[in-house]
């Protein structure tokens, strides 16, 4: 799932679309903490098939009435 | 009779259905252990001693009239301050939960009390059972018994310093990328992390709901054991809790292991994480305690390790700012500095993102049972002995490799037992893992080779040295 790197004011922009307005404070450990984030999406599989079904499917056995 | 905080649970728990120990007079040696010599290990936040006391006479007066109703009847035990506690203040940790006192306990809160076990008090953790340890959260953080200039690990590290230090004979904490195992690990107890959806994490704060699993501590597989028969079984309020018989825990524990097929990943400890020497001779030690019982060894090849945790730790910080999104908008200053970087990227994972790295659970988790379906155990150390307790560099959050993650990917059943003790004084420790669903093995493996060992022989000399 490469992608270029966001740079400091596109992550700002992201957390902002993420409703994360953070004290100036704050904005380099976002940085900082993205950077390692974004490294580990990167090595992700991609190309996946379409159909390939993750692991949180719904369920509906677990919303049949039970007696316990 | 000896120093009764000494006793597993299991002797205890003898002994109280024999008549020969009272519930009081335990419960009243364990509060003062705790008020002598916790105040060097911090692994308490919230101590219930009148609760305590009372719940203690109620059970000893049970007992004498009717005999135990369980093996945990009549015996202390505390929790991991993120397990629901009715009217005790239950915080994470947290400066944003200071306040925070539950209306319900936690399932497994209710059947441990159901069960006749006495509470003694909450014990510390990592913030929200993720980030730390931390020095600028609600409490300080616990220290490790064997030296307390040490780590107990986390992110159950008040749980794991109490049971080594005497101060409870039981104890729950949860395992989301190793936070019982660890604990264990540097305490020198034995910790499982059950199946994914063995014990209920109703009324638990959540981790990380994909990963997260609740679990026992103490000082023995024994006592694990029979803490699994209390709190197992299937609970239709957690979305995650499987709907499978309880087996007979305590059964399980035979002694024998006798052809018994133990993988060892042998790629992770050449290539990717390699043991330190120390770590690896006492490792190569311990497979040789199982050969000598009728074991055969043999290497299990398994996806990277860098694959287990890149899946986990981008499904986490997703999930972890799901659920503290709405604090980090509005008082971000109340986290701890570790957890905040650990989550504040998590609101920038794409949806796309977190599916492909659901995606990529998947794959690792069956490649995980594929391995298991050839051997009968697979065994690994669970950690290096513990180091200094010192802040943790929050790059390594990220960048560093475990050997426990993996399982908490793939669900499997993982315990860690005491198997030697380094020149530092700290506890080595070896990682058995099942397959899904198969604890009894699980049990009977790390019981077998406790019974082969003279490790349980052992308790801190640093605490022995304070009560003389």
């Amino acid at each position: 799932m490469t992608a270029p790197m966001p740079d400091r004011e596109q992550i700002l922009a992201l957390a902002a679309q993420a409703g994360l307005t953070l004290p100036a404070a704050y904005e380099d450990e976002l940085v900082a903490a993205y950077a390692n984030v974004r490294r580990m999406i990167d090595r992700l599989p991609a190309n996946r098939p379409r159909g390939d079904e993750p692991a949180h499917v719904f369920v509906p056995t677990k919303f049949l009435p039970t007696e316990n | 009779m000896a120093d009764p905080t000494e006793l597993s649970l299991a002797e205890a728990s003898r002994l109280i259905a024999a008549k020969k120990l009272s519930p009081v007079a335990l419960t009243e040696a364990c509060l003062a252990r705790i008020d002598a010599l916790d105040w060097q290990l911090d692994s308490f936040v919230t101590l219930t001693a009148e609760r305590a006391r009372a719940d203690a006479k109620a059970a000893e007066t049970a007992i004498m009239a009717d005999g135990p109703v369980s093996p945990l009847h009549g015996i202390p035990y505390c929790l991991k301050d993120i397990f629901n506690t009715a009217g005790i203040r239950t915080t994470a940790q947290s400066k944003l939960l200071a306040d925070n006192v539950p209306a319900q306990d936690s399932v497994c809160q209710a059947k441990l009390a159901a069960a006749g076990g006495v509470l003694l008090g909450k014990t510390a953790t990592w913030e929200f059972a993720h980030g730390g340890p931390s020095w600028d959260v609600l409490f300080p953080p616990a220290r490790n018994p064997w030296n307390r200039d040490y780590s107990p690990a986390g992110s159950s590290s008040g749980s794991g310093a109490a049971i080594a230090a005497g101060f409870a004979l039981a104890t729950l904490g949860t395992d989301t990328g190793g936070s019982i195992r660890g604990p264990a690990a540097a305490c020198g107890i034995a910790g499982l992390k059950p199946t994914y959806g063995r014990v209920s994490r109703c009324g638990v704060i959540p981790n990380c709901f994909t990963h997260d699993h609740a679990g026992p501590l103490a000082w023995t597989t024994e006592d694990v054991a029979l803490l699994m028969q209390v709190v197992a079984g299937h609970d239709p309020q957690d979305p995650g809790s499987a709907n499978i018989p309880v087996p007979d825990y305590r059964a399980a524990l035979t002694g024998d292991v006798s052809g018994l097929v133990i993988g060892v990943p042998m790629r992770w400890l050449a290539d990717e994480l390699p043991p330190k020497p120390e770590t690896s001779a006492v490792f190569d030690a311990a497979l040789s305690v199982f050969k000598d019982m009728g074991a055969e060894i043999r290497d299990v090849d398994l996806p990277p390790l860098r694959a287990y945790e890149d899946a986990k730790k981008i499904i986490a910080v997703a999930e972890l700012f799901t659920i503290h999104g709405a604090d980090l908008r509005t008082r971000p200053e109340l986290f701890g500095a570790s957890l905040r970087y650990r989550i504040i990227a998590g609101g920038l994972v794409r949806a796309e993102e977190y599916i492909q790295a659901m995606r990529a659970r998947t794959d690792l988790a069956r490649a995980m049972q594929a391995a298991m379906a050839t051997v009968d155990v697979m065994m690994l150390p669970t950690a290096e002995p513990a180091g200094k307790l010192e802040p943790i560099d929050p790059e390594t959050l990220f960048t560093k490799l475990s050997y426990t993650t993996a399982f908490n990917v793939g669900g499997n059943p993982a315990l860690s037992v005491c198997c030697g003790f380094a020149g530092t004084g700290m506890p080595f420790s070896l990682q058995i893992v099942g397959r899904l669903f198969d604890e009894p093995t699980v049990l009977r493996v790390g019981d077998a080779y406790e019974r082969a060992t003279p490790w349980r022989d052992r308790r801190p000399a640093l605490l022995a040295r304070e009560t003389a």
